[in-house]
C-alpha cells in the first residue's frame, strides 16, 4: 500500500513537471511563431558546406546539407572506430611486453592521454601540429606522405595498379587521397584518445584469463606473440566486446566535437542550421535521433560480434 | 548401526506452548515452479527441529517462509502467537523475534565483527550501544571469538564468520533461531567448532529449526528429526526412530544415500 | 662487468633479446629527440610571456578587481580548512591507521607545496606582494597542518566530530563570497571565468550529480514500475546524446520550457545540463555496485529486523558505493574534462578564456605555449583526483586493511 502512495505521488510529480514544462514550449513557441514544423527542412539551405562526399551546394535544402553533415559524421566515426581499435589493441598488448621500456611508454601514453580533455587535444591537434606547416613546398614532406595547410596528401594506387605519392604541380599538392586539415586533425585526436581508453579495455580483458593459460601455451613451445593470437586474445574477447562497445559509442558521441576544429560534421551544420532558422527544437530533435540510432547501430554489431565470440567459445 | 543414545546436550521433551505453526503452506514461483506443496509444521517453545531432505525438497525455502523472506500464496504460519500476514508491522515484529543463520553467513563485510553485532539491536530495538556492546561482547565470549571483536569479517575463517553470525542473530534477543544449512559452505574441520556452539544453545533451551544434513548433529540433540522431499514432509520423527527405523520407502532411500 | 644488480635489471627489462635490443634502442633515441626537442622549444623558443601578462585572467576571467580581496580570503579559509583537516587525520589514529605524524607521503607533499608555493608565483612574473600573498597562504596551510597534528589529540572529542562539517560551510561561504549579495556587492556569473569558473562548474556538477545518480540507480533497481521506467528513460536518454547536444538543449531550449523569468542565467543554465549529464552516467556507475552487493546481505540485514530503508543506508548502499567509487570517481573527472566543453556554448572558462586570449592580436600564434598549460593543469588536476580514489579506495577496502 505504502509503495503504490509513494509511486502515486512521484508519478503525479513527474506528471505535472512534464505537462509544466511542455505546456510553456508549447506556448512559448506559439508566441515566437515557431511551433513544430518540418517544412523549413524543404527550404534552400544559403550556405556552404566545406567538405562533402555527397554533391551539395548553398541553393541545396536544409535536408540535405543535414545528410551531408550524417554522412561526414559517419566518415569520421567508421574511421575513428578502426583506428582507435587498431592503436588500442596494440598500446593495450605492449602492457604484457617483455620489454620494460615498451611496457612503460605504452603506461605513461594511457596516462597522459586520459587526464587531459578531448576538446584540448583537439585544438592542439588542429592549430598547434595540423596548422603549423605551410603550403607547397613548406609543407612536412615524409615518404608517401605531405601534410600542408591545405591538406593531407597519401600515396595510393593510381590508375593502372601504380604506385603514386603526393606530388607538387604548379606549387599545389596532389596526391590520390586527401583529406582536409580538419578531418585529419579530428581524427588524430579522436583516434589518440580513445585508443588510450581502447588499451585499458583490451589489457583489462587480457588480464581477465587466467595465468595458467598463458603457462599452458608456453609450455607447448608457443612464443608470445602465437600465444597472444592463437590463445589469450581469443579468450579475451567476450570481456573486451562489451568495453569496447561503450568506447565506440563514447566516439561516436565525441565525434560531435568536430565543431571545434571547422570539421563540418552532423552537429556543426545543425548548429548553422539553428542560427539560420531558429527551430530550435526541431534540430536539437533531429541531433538527438541521429545520434541514438548511431549509438542502437553500434550497439547492434557489438552484441552480434558479442554472441559470435560467445558461440565460439562454447 | 548403533542404537542412538540420548546426550546431555539433547533437553527433556518440550512441552511449553507452541512457537511456530505452520499449516499448509503453498508455494509457487512466479516461473510455475510449485515448492511447496501443503507443508505442516510445529514447534513447541525450546523444542529442537531438524529438517533434512535432497536438494530441491523446499526445505530452506519452508524455513524461509517463517520470517518472511519467501512469500507463500495458501495456508497459515504463526509465530509466537502472530500471524505472518502481508502486515509489514507484524513481519518487521516476526523478524526480531526470529533469529536467522544462513549458509553464506551474510556477514557485513563493511562493518568489523563487533559493529555486526550492534547494528540491528541499536537500530530496531533502540537500546544504548554501550549496553549492546557490553552484550555483544560476551556473546562473542560465548561463541568463543571474543579477541576478533575489532577484525573485520573477510579476516576470519568460515567456522569462524559462521559463530559471528549466530552471534549476530542472538544479540537481537530472539526467540526462535531458523538455521539455513548453517555448515554446508564450511570446510569440514570447521565444521565441528559451529555444531558446538548450536549444541550449546539447545541445550539452553533455545527453540530451533534447523536445515542440516549433520546426521551426529540431529542424532544427538532434535526433538525431532523432518524429512522433506518434492515439497512435502514425507516423515517426521524422533531421532531415534527416524534413523534406525524409518516408515517411509523415500525415507530408508534417502538414508541410504547419505549414510 | 655486468655484475651490478641496477645494470642486470636493465638488462633483462631492455635487452633480453636481440629484437627487444634493437627496439629498446630505436625507442630511447626517439625519447631522446623528443626531449631535447621540447626542452629546446620550452626554453628558447617558447614565449611564455603570454601566460605570464594574463595569469589574472587565467585564473578568475573578468572578476571585478575591487571585489577579489573576497577570493584571496577564500584560498586563504581553504588553505586552513585543508591544513586543519590534513593534520586532525594524522594526529588521531585509527585501529587502520598508523599513528605516525609526518609519514612518507605527507613529507613529499610538503616538499611539493613548498616548491610550488616559491616557484610558481615566480614564475608567472606575479609582483612581489602578489608573490608574497602566496607564500603567507602557504605558510598558514603548513601551520595549521603542524599545530593540528600536534595539539589535535587534546582536542574534545565532541570538537571533532564536527570537524568534517567544515567543509560544506566552507563550499556555501565560498559561493556567497563569490557571487555576492548579503551586504557584499553581487558579481553576476556571467563575470566569473578562468580556472574559478572551471572549478565552480565541476565541483558544483560533481556535488549535485552524485545525490542524483544514487537516486537515479536505486529508481533503475525499484520494483515499482513508474519509478524503474522514469529512471531508464532518463539515464538512456542522456547517455545517448552527447554533451554538446544536450547542452544545446540547455542554452537554446530550455528557457522555452521554463515560465519567463524563472530560467536561470547561461552560466547555471550550463552547472545544470552538466549535473544531469553526469548524474545518468554516476546512476550507471551505482547501479553496477548495487547489482554486485550479494542478495543475502539484503536477506541478512531484514531477517535481523532492519526496515528496508535501514538495509539500504546501513548494509548496501556502504558496500554499493565502496565497489562505484572507482568508476564513480572516473566519471567525475571525465565531468572536470567536460567542462572545457563550456567554451564551445561560449562561457568563459579555462579553454574559452585560453581562446579569447589567443585571438587577443598581442599574443598571436601563441596557441602551444597556451594550450600546453591547459593540458598540464588538467593533467595535474585529473591525476591528483584518480590518486585520490585509489588511496580511498585502499582505505575503505575491509578486507586488505590491516588489524
Amino acid at each position: 500500500m505504502i509503495p503504490w502512495l509513494v509511486q502515486g505521488v512521484v508519478g503525479l510529480a513527474m506528471l505535472v513537471v512534464i505537462a509544466l514544462l511542455v505546456g510553456n514550449l508549447v506556448r512559448n513557441l506559439t508566441a515566437a511563431g515557431l511551433l513544430l514544423s518540418w517544412r523549413w527542412l524543404g527550404q534552400p539551405a544559403s550556405f556552404d558546406v566545406a567538405e562533402s562526399l555527397i554533391p551539395f551546394d548553398a541553393a541545396m535544402p536544409y535536408w540535405r546539407a543535414l545528410v551531408v553533415g550524417l554522412v561526414n559524421s559517419l566518415r569520421a566515426i567508421v574511421v575513428g572506430l578502426v583506428g582507435a581499435t587498431l592503436l588500442g589493441t596494440a598500446v593495450g598488448m605492449t602492457a604484457y611486453s617483455g620489454n620494460g621500456l615498451v611496457r612503460r611508454l605504452g603506461r605513461i601514453y594511457v596516462e597522459v592521454i586520459r587526464n587531459i580533455p578531448l576538446l584540448l587535444q583537439l585544438l592542439f591537434w588542429y592549430f598547434v601540429v595540423f596548422l603549423s606547416f605551410g603550403n607547397g613546398t613548406e609543407a612536412l614532406q615524409i615518404p608517401g606522405v605531405v601534410l600542408a595547410k591545405s591538406g593531407l596528401y597519401l600515396a595510393w594506387f593510381a590508375e593502372g595498379w601504380s604506385w603514386q605519392g603526393p606530388q607538387l604541380v604548379n606549387g599545389i599538392w596532389q596526391a590520390p587521397w586527401r583529406f582536409s586539415v580538419e578531418f585529419a586533425a579530428l581524427l588524430t585526436g579522436l583516434i589518440t584518445y580513445t585508443g588510450a581508453f581502447v588499451a585499458e579495455v583490451v589489457r583489462g580483458g587480457i588480464a581477465a584469463v587466467p595465468r595458467g593459460q598463458w603457462e599452458a601455451a608456453t609450455s607447448l613451445g608457443l612464443h608470445w606473440s602465437q600465444s597472444m593470437r592463437s590463445v589469450v586474445l581469443p579468450q579475451a574477447l567476450p570481456v573486451i566486446i562489451p568495453g569496447l562497445n561503450s568506447q565506440y559509442i563514447s566516439l561516436a558521441k565525441n565525434s560531435a566535437l568536430a565543431v571545434a576544429v571547422g570539421y563540418a560534421d552532423l552537429y556543426s551544420v545543425a548548429e548553422t542550421t539553428l542560427n539560420q532558422t531558429g527551430r530550435a527544437l526541431e534540430v536539437f530533435l533531429l541531433l538527438l535521433g541521429a545520434y541514438l540510432v548511431i549509438d542502437l547501430l553500434i550497439s547492434a554489431v557489438m552484441n552480434g560480434l558479442n554472441q559470435l565470440v560467445q558461440i565460439r567459445e562454447r | 548401526m548403533t542404537t542412538p543414545s540420548i546426550s546431555s546436550a539433547q533437553a527433556p521433551a518440550a512441552t511449553g506452548p507452541w512457537m511456530i505453526e505452520a499449516i499448509g503452506v503453498q508455494k509457487r514461483y512466479p516461473n510455475g515452479f510449485h515448492a511447496l506443496r501443503g507443508v505442516d509444521l510445529r514447534v513447541r517453545r525450546g523444542e529442537v527441529v531438524v529438517i533434512m531432505g535432497p536438494s530441491g525438497s523446499g526445505k530452506s525455502t519452508f524455513i524461509r517462509t517463517f520470517n518472511a523472506l519467501e512469500e507463500f500464496q495458501e495456508g497459515s504460519i504463526t509465530i509466537d502467537g502472530t500471524a505472518l500476514s502481508n502486515d509489514l508491522r507484524n513481519i518487521d515484529l516476526i523478524r526480531c523475534e526470529t533469529g536467522m543463520v544462513f549458509q553464506q553467513f551474510n556477514l557485513f563485510p563493511h562493518l568489523t565483527v563487533l559493529q555486526n553485532l550492534c547494528l540491528a539491536p541499536v537500530l530496531v530495538r533502540k537500546r544504548r550501544r554501550s549496553e549492546v556492546e557490553r552484550q555483544a561482547t560476551a556473546l562473542l565470549e560465548r561463541v568463543g571469538i571474543a579477541e576478533q571483536a575489532s577484525k573485520y569479517p573477510g579476516q576470519l575463517s568460515g567456522g569462524q564468520q559462521q559463530r559471528v553470525a549466530i552471534a549476530r542473530s542472538l544479540c537481537m534477543e530472539p526467540r526462535i533461531l531458523l538455521f539455513d544449512e548453517p555448515t554446508s559452505a564450511l570446510d569440514p574441520e570447521m565444521v565441528g567448532e559451529v555444531l558446538e556452539v548450536m549444541k550449546g544453545l539447545a541445550a539452553d533451551g533455545m527453540t530451533m529449526v534447523v536445515v542440516t544434513h549433520e546426521m551426529g548433529f540431529a542424532r544427538e540433540v532434535a526433538h525431532r528429526v523432518v524429512l522433506m522431499s518434492e515439497g512435502r514432509i514425507v516423515e517426521e520423527a524422533p531421532p531415534s526412530t527416524f534413523f534406525t527405523n524409518p516408515q517411509h520407502e523415500r525415507s530408508r532411500q534417502f538414508l541410504a544415500q547419505i549414510l | 662487468m655486468l655484475s651490478h644488480p641496477a645494470l642486470k635489471a636493465i638488462r633483462r627489462e631492455l635487452f633480453a633479446s636481440r629484437t627487444d635490443g634493437l627496439i629498446s634502442l630505436g625507442l630511447l633515441a626517439l625519447i631522446g629527440a623528443s626531449l631535447l626537442g621540447l626542452l629546446r622549444w620550452a626554453f628558447l623558443q617558447a614565449q611564455w610571456v603570454v601566460i605570464q601578462a594574463n595569469s589574472t585572467l587565467f585564473a578568475v576571467g573578468r572578476y571585478p578587481l575591487d571585489q577579489q580581496w573576497r577570493l584571496w580570503l577564500l584560498v586563504a579559509l581553504l588553505a586552513m580548512a585543508s591544513g586543519l583537516s590534513w593534520g586532525l587525520l594524522r594526529a588521531i589514529p585509527r585501529a587502520d591507521r598508523s599513528g605516525v605524524l609526518w609519514p612518507l607521503n605527507d613529507r613529499i607533499a610538503l616538499a611539493l607545496l613548498a616548491f610550488l608555493a616559491s616557484w610558481a608565483p615566480a614564475a608567472l612574473g606575479l609582483s612581489v606582494p602578489l608573490q608574497a600573498r602566496w607564500w603567507l597562504i602557504t605558510a598558514l596551510l603548513l601551520a595549521i597542518r603542524w599545530s593540528a597534528g600536534r595539539w589535535g589529540r587534546r582536542l574534545p572529542p565532541r570538537l571533532l566530530k564536527l570537524v568534517p562539517l567544515i567543509w560544506p560551510l566552507l563550499y556555501l561561504l565560498g559561493m556567497a563570497l563569490i557571487s555576492g549579495g548579503l551586504g557584499l556587492v553581487r558579481v553576476p556569473p556571467s563575470e566569473w571565468g578562468g580556472l574559478l569558473l572551471t572549478v565552480l562548474m565541476a565541483s558544483f556538477a560533481i556535488l549535485a550529480s552524485f545525490p542524483l545518480g544514487v537516486l537515479m540507480a536505486l529508481g533503475r533497481r525499484s520494483e515499482l514500475p513508474l519509478l524503474r521506467w522514469g529512471s531508464v528513460v532518463y539515464i538512456e536518454f542522456v547517455r545517448g546524446a552527447p554533451l554538446i547536444t544536450l547542452l544545446f538543449l540547455g542554452q537554446n531550449i530550455l528557457g522555452f520550457m521554463l515560465p519567463g523569468g524563472l530560467a536561470p542565467d547561461r552560466v547555471w543554465r550550463a552547472a545544470w545540463v552538466l549535473t544531469f549529464f553526469c548524474g545518468a552516467y554516476v546512476a550507471e556507475a551505482v547501479r553496477a555496485g548495487l547489482a554486485s552487493v550479494p542478495a543475502g546481505q539484503q536477506e541478512a540485514a531484514r531477517s535481523l529486523g532492519l526496515t528496508v530503508p535501514q538495509a539500504l543506508q546501513q548494509v548496501v548502499l556502504p558496500q554499493a558505493l565502496r565497489i562505484a567509487l572507482p568508476a564513480t570517481v572516473g566519471q567525475f573527472i571525465s565531468l572536470l574534462q567536460d567542462t572545457t566543453l563550456l567554451s564551445l556554448i561560449g562561457l568563459l572558462e579555462l579553454l574559452g578564456t585560453a581562446r579569447t586570449v589567443m585571438a587577443n592580436p598581442d599574443f598571436l600564434g601563441l596557441t602551444a605555449e597556451v594550450y600546453l598549460t591547459l593540458a598540464v593543469l588538467f593533467w595535474c588536476c585529473c591525476a591528483a583526483l584518480g590518486l585520490g580514489s585509489r588511496a580511498l579506495e585502499r582505505r575503505l577496502d575491509p578486507t586488505h586493511s590491516p588489524a
